[in-house]
C-alpha cells in the first residue's frame, strides 16, 4: 500500500512516455527503420548503404529489361496465317553473338568487387554488434523465453550463478543509455528476444545462453514480438522494453526488492488472496506470500528454477512447479499481461477488470493454449463472480 | 545400355533369343495404352507427365493453404483459422509447394527433357524412374492424409526442436512430415542417380560435355545437389523419427542435446534445396530466351560455370538461416562473407540473360514473358537476399515478412514464373498443341501482377516489424492496410490459376481446330525439336548425332559468304517422324508402383500399430523380389519382325559420331 501514490506517478510518467514514443514512431510500434537505441542504429546505418546500393543495380537491372524489351521488341504478323515457326521470317536474325569475355568478367568481376566492400563493413559491424560498453552498474539480465511470455532475472551483482534479485515478466525495465548485457535463455523450445527499435534479434534456444544486449537512447516504451515459432500461441507472445531515466529506474528497482504484504483478515484483498494460495500459487510466485526463497510453509520452494536456468526444468516432464508461471510480485506495476498480448490499464490509467477477469477465468478462451498439455494458464470456470473479483481485487493490491 | 538393348539375350542367360513366356503375375504388362498403362509405365516421358500432373494438383492444394493465410491474416484480430490450424496449414503450405509442387515440377522437366535433350531414348534405370515417382506421390499423399488422422503437422517445414518433439507437438502431424518426407527422399535420391547416370552414360554420340543445353546442365547439377543434400535431411528425419516415436534423445535438451543440431542439418539440407529449386528454372529460361531473342544464349560456358558455381558454393553458406541463433560472431562473419559471394555467379546469370536479349529481336510470346518476368523478379529476390547476407541487417530482417517476401520473390518469381514459362513453351511438344497464347498472356500478366501486389508489401510489412508464422496481429502496429493488399493480390494470383487450368482445358478441347504445331513450333536450338510432336513413345527414330552445341537449329541454319543466316532446311524436313514402329523399348512394370504403395503403408504402421508396418514391409519385400525376378523384358513387346530389335536400317553415313563406341555402331543415322 506504502508506495501506491509513488508508483502511480511514476506510471503516470510511463504513460506520457509512451504516448511520445508512439508519437514519434507513428503506429508502427515494431519497426526497424526508426532506431531507438545505438545497436540498432548501428546496424541500421549499415544496412541503409546495402538498401541504397541494392536499390541503385534494382533500377539498372529493371531499366535495362525495360529498355531492351521495348527497344528490341518485334510484333508478330498481324495476319495469324502468315503465322510461321516462332514468328519469325526467315531473313529475320539479328547479329549472332555467341559472348564477349571481358564483358563476362566484368560483370563477374565489378559486383565480387561491391560485395567485398559490403563485406568488410558488414564484418566490422558484426563484430561491433557485440561490443558491451561497461557502465558502473554490474547489473545482468537473464531473459528466458517460455510458452509464450518472457521472464527477466535481474542480477544485480552481475553474478548469474546466485538466485536473481528480481524476477519480472513481459517488461524488460532498465536505465537509460547505458548498455545492459542480457543472457537470453529458453525453458522450453526455441524462441527469439526481439525489440526492433533497440536491437535485432537473438533466438533463445534452450541448453543456451545466449549474451546479447540493449541500449536505449532516450526514456520510452519499446514493443518486441517472439520471432522464432515456438508453437500454439506464437502470435500472442509480445514483450516490451521499457528504457527509464537513471533515478526512475533506481526507484523502480527499489520498489521491486520489496516482498509483497501477507494481508491479514479484513485487509482489502485478503479473500482474494487465500484464494490465490489456493488456487493460482501452484504456479504464480508473490514473494512475501508464496515465498520462493525457500519457505515450505506454502510449500513452494523453487529457488532451484531461478538457478542455472540454462536449460530445460522438468516442470513439463513432471508437473506444474511454482514459478512455472510470470511472477505477480509487482503485478500493477506492469502495464500488460500474458505475454503482453493484454492491457492492464485503459486510456486513462484504470485497472481494465474485465479482461483481466476473462483471462483468470478462462484463459484459453482469450489466448489459444493448450493447458492440458502443460502449455499456458488454465481456465478456472469453477470460480464465482464473486470469487474472481476477490482475486482481482487482491491482484490491485500488488503495486 | 539399360535402353536400347542391343545385346543378344544368349550372352547373359544361356537361354534362346526368344525366351519362354513366364507365368502369373511375374509377366510384364504389355499395354501402353488406357488407363491402366499410366500405372505400370516406365517411359520417361510419361514419368515426366505424372510428375507435372500431381505438382499441378498440389500447386492447387497448396494455393488453397495460402489463400487460407491470407484470408487469416487479412485483417488483425481474425478468426479465419484458429491458431492450431493456423500453424498446420502455414506449414503444409510450406512443405507442400517446396516438396510436393517445385521439387517434383523440376523432376516433370527433367523427366521429360533430359533424355531428349542428350538424344537418348530413356532414363539410365526405367523402371527405377517409375518407383521414384510413385514414391514420391505415395510420401505427398501420405502427409496430406494426416489431415484426416489427427491433424496435420504444425512444427514449420523447417521443425525447430525442440518443437517437434512429442512434448510440444503432441498430434502424429510431426510423425507424418517426418516419415513422409523420408519416402519422398528416397524418390528424390533415386531420380538424382538415375538422371546423373543417364547424362553421364547415354549422351548421344557427338553430345560432348559442352554441346549439352544449358537446361540439361542445370538439372545436371541440381541431381548432384539432390545427391548430397537428401541424405542429410533423411538423417535429420530419422533422426527425429526416433525422436518421436522411441523416446530417442537426439533433439532432448534435458538429456543433453543441443537444438542447433537439427538447425545444421536442416539448413545444409536447406540450403542446397533452394538452388534445387530454382536451377530447373534457370534451365528452362536459358532456353526460351535465345529461341525468342533470335540469337544464341550469351556466354554459353559462363551460364554452365556458374550454374556449377552455385551448386559449390550452395553448400557453403546454410548458417546464414541462423544469424539470430547464436552462433558466435566468427561463424557469423564467415557465412556473411560467403553468402554474398555466392550472388556473384547468379548475378551473372541474370546478366547473360539480359545480354542475350539485348540486340535481339524479341517476340514476346507467353513463355517468353514468363521467362523476361523470372529475369525480372528474381532480381528482387536476389537484391534483398544480399540484404540478409549483410549479418547485422539480417538480425532485424530473419523471420519478419521481409524474409518471407524474400523467398517468395526467389521461389515464386524465380521458380513458378520460370517452369510456367517452361510449360508454355514445351507444351507443344509434349502434348502436339499449343496452350492458347491470349489466354497465356492473361494468366501471365494477372499472375505477375497478382504476385507483386501479394509479396510486394511483406517487404514493407517486415521492415515494420511484422514477424513470420504469426497467426493474428494487433491493429495499432501498422500491419492493416499492407496485409488487405496482400491477401487482395493473392487471390488475383489465384485467378492467375484457374486461367491456366482454363487454358489448358480450352485449348486440349480446340486442339484439332488449330493448325498441327509441328514437331518445332518455336524455331528451337535443342534436340527435343527434332522429333515429332507429341514426342513418339521412343523419342527418336534415329539416334542423333551431334556436331556442335544448338546442333539442330545449326542444320536448319547456316551462313552464306557474307555471314548473312540463311535457310539450309526447315524442320519439317529434317526433324524425325516418329513413324518408326520396331525399335525396342523397356516394358512396362507393375512393381515400382507395388513397392511405393507398401512404403505409405509401413509408415502408417508406425504411427498407429505396427502390425501395419509387417503388411508394408511384406508388399515392399514381395514387390522388390518379384521386380528383380520379372523378365527384363517382355518377350512379345515392341520389337520388330523378326522377333529382335534392328536397328541397322539407317543410311549409314555417321559421321563426326566417334565419341561413343558403345552406341557408334548401332546410331548412324545423324538428323539430317
Amino acid at each position: 500500500m506504502k508506495s501506491l501514490a509513488g508508483s502511480r506517478g511514476r506510471l503516470a510518467t510511463l504513460v506520457a512516455t509512451v504516448m511520445l514514443s508512439a508519437a514519434a514512431c507513428g503506429d508502427k510500434p515494431l519497426t526497424t527503420m526508426d532506431s531507438a537505441g545505438e545497436k540498432a542504429a548501428q546496424i541500421n546505418d549499415l544496412a541503409l548503404w546495402v538498401f541504397a546500393i541494392a536499390g541503385v543495380i534494382f533500377v539498372l537491372v529493371q531499366g535495362m529489361i525495360l529498355y531492351s524489351s521495348k527497344r528490341f521488341r518485334v510484333k508478330p504478323p498481324e495476319d495469324p496465317d502468315q503465322e510461321r515457326p516462332g514468328g519469325y521470317s526467315d531473313d529475320e536474325f539479328p547479329e549472332q553473338i555467341h559472348g564477349n569475355d571481358v564483358l563476362e568478367w566484368g560483370w563477374t568481376a565489378l559486383p565480387a568487387l561491391i560485395l567485398a566492400v559490403v563485406a568488410v563493413f558488414t564484418v566490422v559491424v558484426i563484430f561491433e554488434q557485440d561490443d558491451v560498453q561497461a557502465s558502473g552498474d554490474p547489473l545482468v539480465v537473464e531473459v528466458v523465453g517460455q510458452q509464450w511470455w518472457w521472464e527477466f532475472q535481474y542480477h544485480l551483482d552481475g553474478n548469474t550463478d546466485t538466485p536473481p534479485d528480481i524476477v519480472t515478466a513481459n517488461e524488460l525495465v532498465m536505465p537509460v543509455g547505458v548498455d545492459i548485457p542480457l543472457r537470453v535463455q529458453s525453458r522450453d523450445v526455441i524462441h527469439s528476444y526481439w525489440i526492433p527499435r533497440l536491437n535485432g534479434k537473438r533466438d533463445a534456444v534452450p541448453g543456451r545462453s545466449h549474451p546479447w544486449v540493449l541500449q536505449a537512447n532516450e526514456p520510452g516504451r519499446f514493443m518486441g514480438q517472439c520471432t522464432e515459432f515456438c508453437g500454439l500461441s506464437h502470435a500472442y507472445m509480445r514483450m516490451f522494453t521499457v528504457a527509464l531515466s537513471q533515478a526512475d529506474y533506481e526507484a523502480w528497482v527499489a520498489e521491486q526488492l520489496v516482498d509483497a504484504e501477507q494481508l491479514s483478515e479484513g485487509d482489502v484483498g485478503y479473500e482474494g488472496q487465500q484464494l490465490f494460495i489456493a488456487q493460482c500459487a501452484e504456479c504464480h510466485i508473490i514473494e512475501g506470500v508464496t515465498d520462493r526463497d525457500g519457505d515450505p510453509s506454502n510449500g513452494v520452494d523453487s529457488t532451484d528454477l531461478y538457478v542455472g536456468t540454462a536449460g530445460v526444468d522438468e516442470r513439463y516432464t513432471d508437473s506444474l512447479t511454482a514459478g512455472a508461471a510470470p511472477n505477480l510480485t509487482h503485478f500493477m506495476s506492469r502495464e500488460t499481461y500474458a505475454g503482453s498480448f493484454f492491457d492492464l490499464y485503459d486510456e486513462d490509467g484504470n485497472v481494465n477488470r474485465a479482461q483481466l477477469e476473462a483471462w483468470v477465468l478462462n484463459a484459453p478462451a482469450e489466448k489459444p493454449n493448450r493447458p492440458d498439455n502443460l502449455q499456458g494458464m488454465r481456465a478456472f470456470l469453477n470460480l464465482t463472480p464473486d470469487q474472481l473479483e476477490q482475486i482481482v481485487d487482491y491482484l490491485e493490491t500488488l503495486q | 545400355m539399360a535402353i536400347v538393348e542391343d545385346t543378344p539375350r544368349e550372352l547373359t542367360t544361356g537361354q534362346p533369343a526368344v525366351a519362354e513366356r513366364p507365368l502369373g503375375v511375374l509377366t510384364r504388362p504389355t499395354s501402353t495404352e488406357g488407363w491402366k498403362s499410366w500405372l505400370t509405365t516406365v517411359d520417361h516421358k510419361r514419368i515426366g507427365i505424372l510428375y507435372g500432373a500431381a505438382a499441378i494438383f498440389f500447386f492447387v492444394v497448396g494455393g488453397i493453404e495460402a489463400l487460407l493465410i491470407r484470408l487469416q491474416l487479412a485483417r488483425p484480430g481474425a478468426t479465419v483459422l484458429g491458431a492450431d490450424l493456423y500453424n498446420q496449414v502455414f506449414t503444409m503450405h510450406g512443405v507442400t509447394m517446396i516438396f510436393l509442387v517445385a521439387m517434383p515440377l523440376g523432376a516433370a522437366f527433367a523427366n521429360y527433357l533430359i533424355p531428349l535433350q542428350i538424344g537418348t531414348r530413356d532414363v539410365a534405370f526405367p523402371r527405377l524412374n517409375a518407383f521414384s515417382f510413385w514414391c514420391f506421390l505415395a510420401g505427398a499423399i501420405f502427409i496430406n492424409t494426416s489431415w484426416f488422422l489427427g491433424g496435420a503437422p504444425d512444427g514449420g517445414w523447417f521443425a525447430y526442436a525442440p518443437n517437434t518433439g512429442v512434448l510440444f507437438s503432441p498430434s502424429n502431424g510431426m510423425d507424418f512430415f517426418a516419415i513422409g518426407l523420408q519416402i519422398t527422399g528416397i524418390a528424390s535420391l533415386l531420380s538424382a542417380i538415375n538422371l546423373i547416370v543417364t547424362v553421364v552414360n547415354l549422351r548421344a554420340p557427338g553430345m560432348t560435355w559442352f554441346r549439352m543445353p544449358v537446361f540439361t546442365w542445370m538439372m545436371l547439377v541440381v541431381q548432384v545437389l539432390l545427391l548430397f543434400a537428401i541424405p542429410v535431411i533423411t538423417l535429420a528425419l530419422f533422426l527425429l523419427m526416433f525422436d518421436r516415436l522411441w523416446g530417442a534423445n537426439f533433439f532432448n535438451v534435458e538429456a543433453g542435446a543441443d537444438p542447433l543440431l537439427w538447425e545444421h542439418l536442416f539448413w545444409i539440407f536447406g540450403h542446397p534445396e533452394v538452388y534445387i529449386l530454382i536451377l530447373p528454372a534457370f534451365g528452362a529460361v536459358s532456353e526460351i530466351i535465345p529461341v525468342f531473342s533470335r540469337k544464341p544464349i550469351f556466354g554459353y560456358k559462363f551460364m554452365i560455370f556458374s550454374g556449377i558455381a552455385i551448386g559449390f558454393m550452395g553448400w557453403g553458406v546454410w548458417a546464414h538461416h541462423m544469424f539470430a541463433s547464436g552462433i558466435g560472431p566468427i561463424s557469423v562473419a564467415a557465412f556473411s562473407v560467403s553468402t554474398m559471394f555466392i550472388a556473384v555467379p547468379t548475378g551473372v546469370k541474370i546478366l547473360n540473360w539480359m545480354a542475350t536479349m539485348w540486340g535481339g529481336r524479341l517476340r514476346f510470346t507467353t513463355p517468353m514473358l514468363f521467362a523476361v518476368g523470372l529475369v525480372s523478379m528474381f532480381t528482387i529476390g536476389g537484391l534483398s537476399g544480399v540484404t540478409h547476407s549483410v549479418a547485422p541487417a539480417d538480425t532485424q530482417q530473419t523471420d519478419t515478412y521481409y524474409i518471407v517476401a524474400h523467398f517468395h520473390y526467389v521461389v515464386f518469381g524465380g521458380v513458378i514464373l520460370g517452369l510456367f514459362g517452361g510449360m508454355y513453351f514445351w507444351w507443344p511438344k509434349v502434348f502436339g498443341y499449343a496452350l492458347d497464347d491470349r489466354a497465356g498472356k492473361w494468366n501471365f500478366w494477372l499472375m505477375l501482377i497478382g504476385f507483386n501486389v501479394t509479396f510486394g508489401p511483406m517487404h514493407l510489412l517486415g521492415l515494420q516489424g511484422m514477424s513470420r508464422r504469426i497467426q493474428t496481429y494487433s491493429s495499432g502496429q501498422g500491419f492493416d492496410l499492407w496485409n488487405m493488399v496482400a491477401t487482395i493480390g493473392s487471390f488475383m494470383i489465384a485467378l492467375s490459376v484457374l486461367v491456366f487450368v482454363g487454358n489448358i482445358l480450352q485449348s486440349y478441347r480446340t486442339r484439332n481446330r488449330r493448325p498441327p504445331v509441328g514437331p518445332d513450333p518455336w524455331d528451337g536450338r535443342s534436340l527435343e525439336w527434332a522429333t515429332a510432336s507429341p514426342t513418339p513413345v521412343h523419342n527418336f527414330d534415329y539416334v542423333p548425332v551431334v556436331e556442335s552445341l544448338d546442333d539442330f537449329w545449326h542444320r536448319k541454319w547456316g551462313e552464306d559468304e557474307d555471314g548473312n543466316i540463311v535457310r539450309l532446311a526447315t524442320a519439317e524436313q529434317i526433324a524425325q517422324t516418329g513413324e518408326r514402329r520396331d525399335v525396342h523399348l523397356p516394358s512396362p512394370s507393375y512393381w515400382p508402383l507395388v513397392v511405393a504403395i507398401g512404403l505409405p503403408i509401413i509408415g502408417y504402421g508406425l504411427i498407429f500399430n505396427y502390425w501395419l508396418c509387417m503388411v508394408g514391409g511384406a508388399i515392399v519385400l514381395g514387390g522388390v523380389y518379384a521386380w528383380i525376378m520379372e523378365p527384363t523384358d517382355d518377350p512379345d513387346a515392341a520389337h520388330g519382325p523378326d522377333g529382335h530389335d534392328d536397328h541397322h536400317d539407317g543410311d549409314g553415313d555417321g559421321n563426326g559420331a566417334t565419341t561413343d563406341e558403345s552406341e557408334a555402331e548401332e546410331l548412324e543415322a545423324p538428323v539430317g
